[in-house]
């Protein structure tokens, strides 16, 4: 009778255990892990610059086999709309985030909460005012000024009247283009700077304000422009007026259009960023920083300078002109 | 704790044998066939999975082949494709001796409209002006076409047909695609004049991205292109190469090689087109060849791991159920051995051990027989010495009393001789009795008078005597010659020596359901010391004061039990009182 009994408890032992064990079986060779959720967080959809940190960002997103979903604020200015997009991408518990910030300062709360939440948080194209984030992935802007700076000494003489044309207030990251650029142009006491200021986020008003600038008072023969957008403003009144290679300009950034200008010789000269590098290695180093790997705290993804004369040397081709299919 | 652990040191196999009990059946059976099993188990797994890993890593290594063989006929096709174009353009113009008619560009319109990957078809004089081109396209103001690449190497190089390196196409408004150009030197006539021109095929990357793309090499893996000096010219993350955030290394060699890279083993396979200098590189990733690997390793591993878990449970309750009636027997053996012949085992277990513990329970029968038997032939050849012994009468006794015989018939004591000779005829009757062993109690009672009658005389009256006799007890059986030889004893150790006159009361009665026999003395007593041992049984002891006693208490346990016998107290100077326990037999 007892011997009946360890032979049944015997056999309900190993009918309970076995789908333990093949549980542990399934579960060791289960190969597939959920891909890594990323928040980016753009300034804005619009424009060919952050197309092309969306393509990198994707291209990234593939090699590394996470999830990245982009969102952005409605403008550069809508500082409010990208506190919200924060808050709202740390409820649904992401993995990490990869911040453009809009302003230097406003957006450190909300970046700080999601650090406080655990989420690593990277930023990249500009500034913001925390040493608590993972890594800050951009273009030096100090360094972008200086080297538009010396561009622009290279084309002006001593009767030149400049304009600086600055974008969007509160952005660290035209500011330091600023001062970047005045850091050079100081060194020539003879340079005469007759118009600095910002003016709003659309090319309009970067147009009527070129046109008022040369036609005006000011007789400004030499505007740079420090963001992609009023480049656009600038080139097109340049084209307009008819004044091209008249008026030395200098801008921002690669879009088709000012490519364009570029050729047809409106754009004197152009700094270009990478953007789609920039969206890369911060999806990249989002990853390497969620595999628990040393990443750098500030990547520079460089500038160069490109004119009209070597806009199609093979090295600036690739800068310039994003690879399409 | 320490010594232990020294000794565990000193010799670790013994303390291991010692605390699993190694030698046990169950532990050998278990261990032994879990080894076995695992052991067999491990080799064939192991043999399949090395068979099955090198097939897969040649699969693997074979597929990337055939794959890399595919994408470069694809391309070798499509590059041939393309030069056919250039060839057919070739021959169009050069049969066409006026090169700017209409039909001419209607014929470039429709192939440039037919192959979605041309960009641009161009003829372009030796001296860069456009000659004839597909599209409606307007030539950028001042463009320099002498210096571009393509124009330049297609003068410059003999073998006419040329790919070039990827670049952005410079001519045309509105249009910075990026290309491969395909430049040859043709001749056409402009009125009379042959001149040296420049055809141009410009192809986008739709077609080359397609067939590179369209084929995977596990997830990560991927195919990329490059010309004779390992420039790039076409990768599926050509931008991240462009800026300069990637980069591809990789050994002047065709065929296949591994190689490391941060990213873990890559299998690296080049592969010419042939009629240019292309060379097809497809990057596959051993971590996900091996990948299978790994998994049906661990696989493996863990059906292992539960399989021996298995193997041990089922082994272990299998030894357990093999040893289990072993273990009984060898219990049984153990109480066996202790002395306990009164086991019966009940095994039921395997054929054998239920063969071997039947063969035990007769073996011990048959052992409890044997014993019985000679406990038996014992005790019945010690009662027959102990009545071969009782029935001698003492030779001593018998010369004196006749002696005292003698004495009082030469004093004319007849009286005396005939109460002596009568007392000793009787003794004598009662003692033999028909070489019975058992006589009444009466009878008995009768033996011991006729004694103390002849000893009183011999000892000149210097003791007295007083028999007493129930009446109910008198027809009772008792063994003979049991009170004779205890009376000896007080008289010649109790009564001889004393100054007094001595007195022996010796009664018969029923006490408690037994026969009791009661001999009462005034002698000088026993030394308790003495006391202490007379009744215990010795070997070989045969010779002095005790031996009557000694001999009556044994024959009576031989013949009742241990629950009979003498029981004997004594003071000295006071006298002794023996009591003798029988049981009461009637007939």
């Amino acid at each position: 009778m007892i011997k009946k009994n360890i032979l049944i408890i015997f056999l309900f032992f190993i009918l309970l255990i076995s789908p333990f064990l093949f549980g542990i079986v399934n579960l060791s060779t289960k190969g597939e892990v959920e891909p890594k959720k990323i928040s980016l967080i753009l300034k804005t959809q619009s424009g060919d610059y952050w197309r092309n940190v969306r393509m990198g960002a994707e291209v990234a997103a593939k090699e590394f086999n996470v999830k990245v979903d982009i969102t952005s604020s409605s403008e550069e200015t809508d500082i409010d709309g990208q506190i919200v997009l924060v808050k709202a991408a740390i409820e649904r518990k992401i993995d990490a985030l990869i911040l453009a910030p809009n302003h230097y300062n406003k957006l450190v709360d909300a970046s700080e909460k999601a650090i406080i939440n655990k989420i690593p948080v990277l930023v990249i194209d500009s500034k913001l005012n925390t040493n608590k984030i993972s890594s800050y992935i951009t273009t030096d802007n100090v360094k972008a000024g200086e080297v538009a700076g010396k561009k622009l000494i290279s084309l002006c003489n001593v009767n030149s009247r400049i304009a600086i044309i600055n974008y969007v207030e509160g952005a660290s990251n035209n500011k330091e283009r600023e001062k970047g650029l005045l850091s050079i142009t100081s060194k020539y006491p003879q340079m005469n700077v007759v118009y600095m200021d910002y003016v709003a986020s659309d090319s309009k008003s970067a147009s009527v304000l070129t046109k008022k600038l040369v036609l005006g008072d000011d007789k400004v023969n030499t505007i740079i422009a420090l963001n992609y957008i009023s480049s656009i403003g600038v080139a097109e009144a340049i084209d307009e007026m008819g004044l091209a290679g008249k008026v030395n300009v200098i801008t921002f950034d690669n879009t088709p259009e000012e490519i364009e200008f570029l050729e047809k010789g409106v754009i004197q000269a152009t700094v270009t960023q990478s953007p789609f590098g920039m969206g890369y290695l911060a999806v990249k180093y989002a990853v390497l920083n969620l595999q628990n790997k040393k990443i750098p705290s500030y990547v520079d993804t460089g500038v160069v300078v490109i004119d009209r004369a070597n806009m199609y040397k093979p090295e600036n081709q690739k800068i310039l002109f994003p690879f399409t299919q | 704790m320490n010594i232990k652990i020294k000794r565990f040191l000193k010799n670790p196999y013994n303390v291991a044998v010692n605390t699993f009990k190694v030698r046990g059946i169950q532990f050998i059976i278990t261990i032994s066939f879990t080894l076995i099993t695992v052991l067999a188990m491990l080799f064939v797994g192991i043999i399949i999975y090395s068979k099955y890993s090198i097939s897969l890593e040649e699969n693997a290594t074979l597929s990337t082949k055939q794959l890399v063989n595919q994408v470069n006929s694809n391309i070798e096709y499509y590059l041939k494709s393309t030069k056919e174009v250039s060839n057919l353009l070739d021959k169009k113009i050069y049969l066409n001796q006026h090169i700017s008619n209409s039909k001419l560009k209607d014929q470039m319109n429709v192939i440039q409209n037919i192959r979605g990957d041309i960009a641009s078809l161009a003829v372009f004089s030796d001296k860069g002006e456009l000659i004839i081109e597909s599209s409606t396209s307007v030539l950028k103001d001042k463009v320099n076409i002498i210096d571009q690449d393509w124009f330049k190497t297609a003068l410059n190089k003999s073998d006419n047909l040329k790919f070039s390196l990827p670049h952005v196409q410079n001519l045309f408004n509105g249009k910075h695609d990026w290309v491969v150009s395909l430049s040859r030197v043709i001749y056409f006539y402009k009125g009379n004049e042959r001149i040296r021109g420049v055809l141009l095929v410009d192809m986008n990357y739709s077609t080359i991205g397609q067939l590179c793309q369209n084929l995977s090499i596990g997830k990560r893996g991927y195919i990329y292109i490059v010309d004779s000096d390992n420039n790039i010219i076409y990768h599926p993350e050509q931008q991240l190469i462009n800026i300069g955030l990637k980069s591809e290394n990789r050994e002047d060699y065709l065929g296949s090689y591994l190689e490391n890279s941060d990213e873990g083993k890559r299998l690296v396979t080049i592969k010419t087109v042939n009629y240019t200098n292309w060379k097809v590189v497809a990057v596959a990733y051993m971590s996900e060849i091996l990948d299978f690997k790994k998994t049906s390793t661990n696989f493996i591993g863990w059906i292992l791991f539960v399989c021996i878990i298995l193997i041990i449970f089922i082994f272990g309750f299998i030894s357990a159920k093999i040893s289990h009636p072993i273990k009984q027997l060898e219990r049984s053996m153990k109480r066996v051995e202790a002395g306990d012949f009164n086991i019966y085992i009940d095994v039921k277990g395997e054929d054998e051990v239920e063969r071997l513990s039947t063969a035990f329970n007769l073996m011990i029968s048959k052992v409890r027989y044997l014993m019985g038997q000679i406990v038996i032939e014992q005790e019945a050849k010690r009662k027959s010495e102990l009545n071969a012994l009782q029935a001698q009468i003492n030779p001593h006794f018998l010369y004196n009393t006749l002696d005292s015989i003698v004495w009082m018939a030469e004093n004319k004591k007849n009286d005396g001789v005939i109460t002596m000779v009568t007392a000793l005829a009787k003794l004598f009757r009662i003692s033999i009795s028909r070489g019975q062993n058992i006589i009444t109690v009466r009878e008995e009672m009768e033996h011991v008078k006729n004694y103390l009658i002849i000893q009183k005389i011999r000892y000149k009256n210097k003791f007295e005597f007083e028999l007493i006799m129930q009446k109910e007890v008198q027809e009772y059986k008792t063994l003979k010659l049991i009170l004779q030889p205890l009376i000896e004893n007080s008289i010649y150790h109790g009564i001889e020596y004393m100054v007094d006159e001595g007195f022996i009361k010796i009664s018969a009665s029923i006490t408690n359901g037994k026969l009791l026999y009661e001999i009462c003395d005034n002698g000088l007593g026993i030394d308790p010391e003495k006391l202490k041992h007379l009744l215990e049984y010795k070997e070989k002891e045969n010779t002095g004061s005790g031996v009557g006693v000694k001999n009556v208490h044994e024959r009576i346990q031989l013949s009742y039990g241990t629950e009979f016998g003498l029981e004997i107290q004594s003071k000295i100077e006071e006298g002794t009182t023996i009591k003798i326990w029988l049981p009461l037999i009637k007939d």
